[in-house]
């Protein structure tokens, strides 16, 4: 499976409370469950008027439905073609 | 389950469509595109079902940098309230509550705001299924698109379009619209078929028969070369689903029962997973948009809808009733859609009931009564709530200009509510029966209805129904009566803290008053109309207007009349008050019958007769369209026939006004053919009978001249003055008064009766300049005969100019020219681009037979469009 990073604009996301962050992953759980394909959802950052999420999916195409199913917005699919962090220092040959 | 959010990720594949034999209409499409940015315009597509006329639009709006926004019509038996409307609002992304405005006008108007602040397309897809509401709004937009950087495009189906359609009005103003251009979209030829059937091993002129060259029958049978020639469109849409396993193919017609496509979040709960979304959408059938899963084109929709068996039809509607459910779906219309195929009657009726309630709110009526009626058919709850259901209907169906239904309908309530022993809404039922029957023209009915109304004191209307008892007798010119009615109104609605009935008896009153001749109390009308305005009490309102301007225009007060109707029309657009726009087009028709303006009375007369109007809106109708077309000579057959049903709609009404006018028209036409009429012959003692009501002067001074012209006795009456002078002999003086008033033709004739040759011949030239051919040459013999040698003989062609041939739209535009404007001033005034208001003057001044507009304005007085 590929991983995502998806941005959906959600006007006021930082404003929303705990019982609708439920609400919206109850939703997504369904829609997870009702694609009949591997899909897993990893995890989700709220930060302004924007909701980041990290999926796994074989492709775009599937986000797109999990987001259509679900209802969500999504504005931008971009596939994590790398990752990295401070431990990536130690790989460079001197 | 709450919708937080807005917006959609795009479909996830567009229908590919190959377009063949449409390059003149994508260029007259993409021309109007282009124009549309500069000044807006209204583009009709049409076609029969699959002729490519949503393909036609994606090809023209294909790349286009304008922005394109879209509302879709659906194909359910009723539709849902400004569904379009949403949808249009919805792609704009703008923040317009379509229930947060008071008036469909004002949603138009800030619709227009919205759309029109950047160059936009709005596409209407399948208006041969839009809902009344949508219509009023659409109008709205159409009326001043000019104004703005719109092209409004609609596609339909015009051949299922009927007269009684919703979308009727709505194709009318298009048709006589100056930036409206209509497109239709043909069959494809065999030279097209010849490319499209290339490599397949079909026939081109076998398909071309099978088909009748219709784009997608011809497609569907390009998709599948190896099935032959389907007998229908139907086998060959079915032609795609014969390689689905059964559970896929239930699930293929699962989504044929939904009119409107399946919402992507409904694919969860109806258990609809990715894998077999593919296999469906190989297909070929279905089209993913923002709205959901659909069928790529109803056509296919319907093969597989339609080839459900029976027994398995009502479960697949069930399993959709039930998800829509639980999905939370609050879009009523679709719900009662699949509550009736599902055979669920109770919620049906439940769902057709609160559908109905929203439809009535949105101002569409004619959905509400579709509504209406499928919830009592449905309906097995209680009797008290049948009745409600059933009194609601009445209401709607009086609010489309349906009497005989409604009065049905209120029959029906008032049985019920006498089954179970309720007396006060047996009473309240017969009060509103009783503006039923006499809206129906039918006044016995109405007078035996109030009487029983107003018997019953815990009536909820008992009130009302005295006030609507003054109002029959206050038309009957019965002032006492209606006074003494009015008194007993407004001290119960006082009681009952009713403003409404308060307002009414107030405004009645005072209608009363003016009858009489005060001026005063015209004042005191006019405040008090305008209270239940701001109170909301529009009807009230209303028919204060509807009364004041038809006694104004009786007694002549053309410019107060003419100032009052400007005012009081629109306002029963906005509020929506056919029978009072009815009713007051009618009196306009008057108003420029009298004030010589034959075309736009003609004009005002056609616009109640052809909406089949509710009989009492009809009188003036009939009689000022019997008179126009005698007057200028034309079909002796076609004036009989208005005649005749304005006599005998005088005598349902049973009013001294009405048959005296009537009586008149009749009279006219005896004159005029130079013969007499047995009807005339109880013409004295009527006018004896009532001439001493207040308010007929004007009616019986009428009705006696032309008995003099006929050679009839006239015995003594109060006659209005004019008419006073003219039976006193002395016709310069009254033709005088005429000309002062501002009535053309009156003056003519009076003049026709002047000792002095020169001006009884000139009277003949004014008749044939304003057209009244018939009246010139029977004014003619009439002179001959009294000896007179110099009757100027009938003009060959006219040349010279009158303002009766002006239409409403002309007369509208020439006052506006009188008081200086200039083409782009006319043009911001009536939301026209400066080219249409052009085009309008140069009309006009032709008709008037002037050669500039300073020629107009110099004479404006004397043409009375000052």
């Amino acid at each position: 499976m590929k991983r995502f990073i998806i941005e959906r604009e959600i006007p006021g996301a930082s404003g929303l409370t705990t019982a609708q962050l439920a609400e919206i992953a109850a939703t997504s759980n369904a829609a997870v469950d009702s694609l009949g394909v591997p899909y897993t959802w990893v995890n989700s950052y709220v930060a302004g008027d924007k909701i980041y999420c990290v999926h796994e999916a074989e492709d775009a195409e599937t986000i797109l439905e999990h987001a259509r199913r679900g209802g969500f917005p999504a504005d931008t699919v971009s596939e994590v073609v790398n990752e990295f962090g401070s431990h990536t220092a130690e790989l460079v040959v001197r | 389950m709450t919708r937080l959010f807005h917006g959609h990720p795009d479909p996830s594949y567009a229908p590919s469509v190959e377009l063949l034999e449409r390059e003149p209409q994508l260029e007259q499409l993409r021309e109007a595109i282009r124009r549309s940015r500069g000044e807006g315009g209204v583009v009709l597509i049409t076609g029969e079902a699959g002729a490519g006329k949503s393909a036609l639009l994606r090809a023209a709006t294909a790349g286009e940098a304008t922005r394109v926004v879209r509302g879709l019509c659906d194909p359910l038996e009723t539709p849902r309230p400004l569904g379009p409307v949403r949808d249009v609002i919805d792609e704009l992304g703008v923040d317009l509550d379509v229930t947060g405005f008071a008036t469909l006008a004002e949603l138009g108007a800030g619709l227009l705001e919205a759309i029109g602040a950047q160059p936009t397309v709005v596409v209407i897809e399948d208006a041969h299924w839009i809902d009344e509401a949508s219509v009023d709004v659409l109008r709205f937009l159409v009326r001043r698109i000019e104004s703005a950087p719109i092209l409004l495009v609609l596609t339909a189906r015009t051949d299922e379009i009927g007269a009684a359609h919703s979308m009727r009005p709505l194709l009318g103003d298009i048709a006589r619209h100056e930036s409206a251009s209509t497109i239709a979209v043909p069959s494809l030829t065999i030279g097209a078929i010849r490319t499209l059937v290339r490599e397949t091993g079909l026939d081109a002129a076998s398909v071309l028969a099978r088909t009748g060259g219709n784009p997608f029958y011809v497609t569907e049978i390009v998709r599948h070369p190896e099935e032959g020639l389907p007998a229908s469109v139907r086998d060959a849409v079915l032609a795609s689903t014969g390689t689905l396993a059964e559970d896929d193919l239930e699930v293929l017609r699962l989504i044929a029962t939904a009119p409107d496509a399946v919402d992507d979040r409904l694919l969860p709960i109806l258990g609809i997973d990715v894998p077999r979304l593919r296999r469906l959408e190989a297909t070929g059938l279905l089209s993913r948009s923002r709205r959901g899963v659909g069928y790529r084109h109803d056509l296919a929709r319907l093969a597989v809808d339609d080839a459900i068996p029976l027994a398995a039809s009502a479960p697949l509607h069930a399993r959709m009733l039930d998800a829509l459910e639980r999905q939370g779906s609050g879009d009523l219309a679709v719900l009662t859609h699949h509550a009736r195929a599902a055979g669920d009657r109770e919620r049906t009726s439940r769902y057709a009931d609160a559908a109905a309630a929203e439809a009535s709110r949105a101002g569409s009526h004619t959905e509400a009564v579709a509504f209406l009626r499928l919830a009592i058919e449905h309906f097995s709850g209680e009797p008290a709530a049948r009745a409600d259901l059933l009194e609601r209907l009445s209401w709607e169906e009086y609010m489309v200009s349906d009497l005989d239904d409604a009065i049905e309908a209120i029959t029906d309530a008032r049985s019920v509510w006498s089954a179970i022993d309720d007396h006060p809404r047996v009473a309240a039922a017969h009060a509103r029966q009783a503006i039923f029957e006499y809206y129906a023209a039918d006044r016995r009915q109405a007078e035996r209805h109030i009487g029983i109304a107003v018997e019953d004191v815990d009536s909820p209307r008992y009130a009302s129904a005295w006030a609507t008892r003054m109002y029959l007798e206050f038309r009957r010119n019965d002032v006492g009566a209606a006074t003494a009615s009015g008194r007993v109104a407004s001290e119960v609605a006082r009681e009952r803290h009713d403003d409404e009935v308060r307002l009414r008896s107030e405004i009645l009153g005072a209608a009363s008053d003016v009858l009489g001749g005060s001026l005063a109390a015209r004042e005191l009308l006019l405040d008090r109309v305008d209270e239940a305005r701001v109170l909301g009490f529009d009807e009230a309102a209303s028919t204060g207007n509807s009364n004041l301007a038809a006694i104004d225009v009786d007694h002549r007060r053309f410019r107060e009349a003419g100032e009052l109707l400007s005012r009081a029309l629109p306002f029963t657009v906005d509020r929506d008050i056919p029978i009072c726009n009815q009713w007051q087009t009618g009196v306009r028709a008057r108003l420029h019958f009298l004030r010589g303006r034959w075309e736009a009375a003609l004009e005002d007369a056609h616009t109640v007769l052809d909406v089949e109007a509710a009989p009492l809106a009809l009188l003036w109708p009939h009689v000022v369209a019997a008179l126009v077309l005698m007057r200028r000579g034309g079909s002796s057959e076609i004036v009989d026939r208005h005649l005749e049903l304005a006599w005998d709609l005088a005598h349902r009404l049973d009013e001294p006004f009405a048959t005296l006018q009537v009586m008149s028209a009749v009279a006219e036409q005896a004159w005029l053919l130079d013969r007499d009429d047995a009807r005339l012959d109880d013409a004295n003692a009527l006018i004896a009978e009532i001439g001493d009501l207040p308010g007929v002067e004007w009616a019986t001074g009428d009705l006696a001249v032309w008995l003099a012209r006929l050679g009839r006795p006239v015995l003594a009456l109060r006659a209005a003055e004019p008419f006073a002078i003219e039976l006193d002999g002395r016709a310069d003086d009254a033709a005088a008064r005429w000309t002062a008033l501002g009535s053309p033709f009156e003056s003519a004739l009076a003049a026709l009766g002047s000792a002095d040759e020169a001006v009884a011949a000139h009277a003949v030239g004014e008749l044939d300049a304003m057209g009244a051919l018939a009246t010139a040459d029977r004014a003619r013999g009439a002179l001959r005969a009294r000896g007179l040698t110099r009757v100027p003989p009938r003009p060959r062609t006219s040349t010279r100019g009158n303002p009766s041939g002006l239409t409403n739209r002309q007369l509208d535009v020439a006052r506006l020219v009188a008081m200086g404007l200039t083409n782009a001033e006319l043009a911001r005034r009536l939301y026209i681009s400066p080219k249409t208001a052009g085009h309008h003057v140069s009309a006009i001044l032709m008709k008037l037979g002037f050669t500039t507009r300073r020629e107009l304005i110099r004479r404006a007085e004397e043409f009375g469009l000052a």
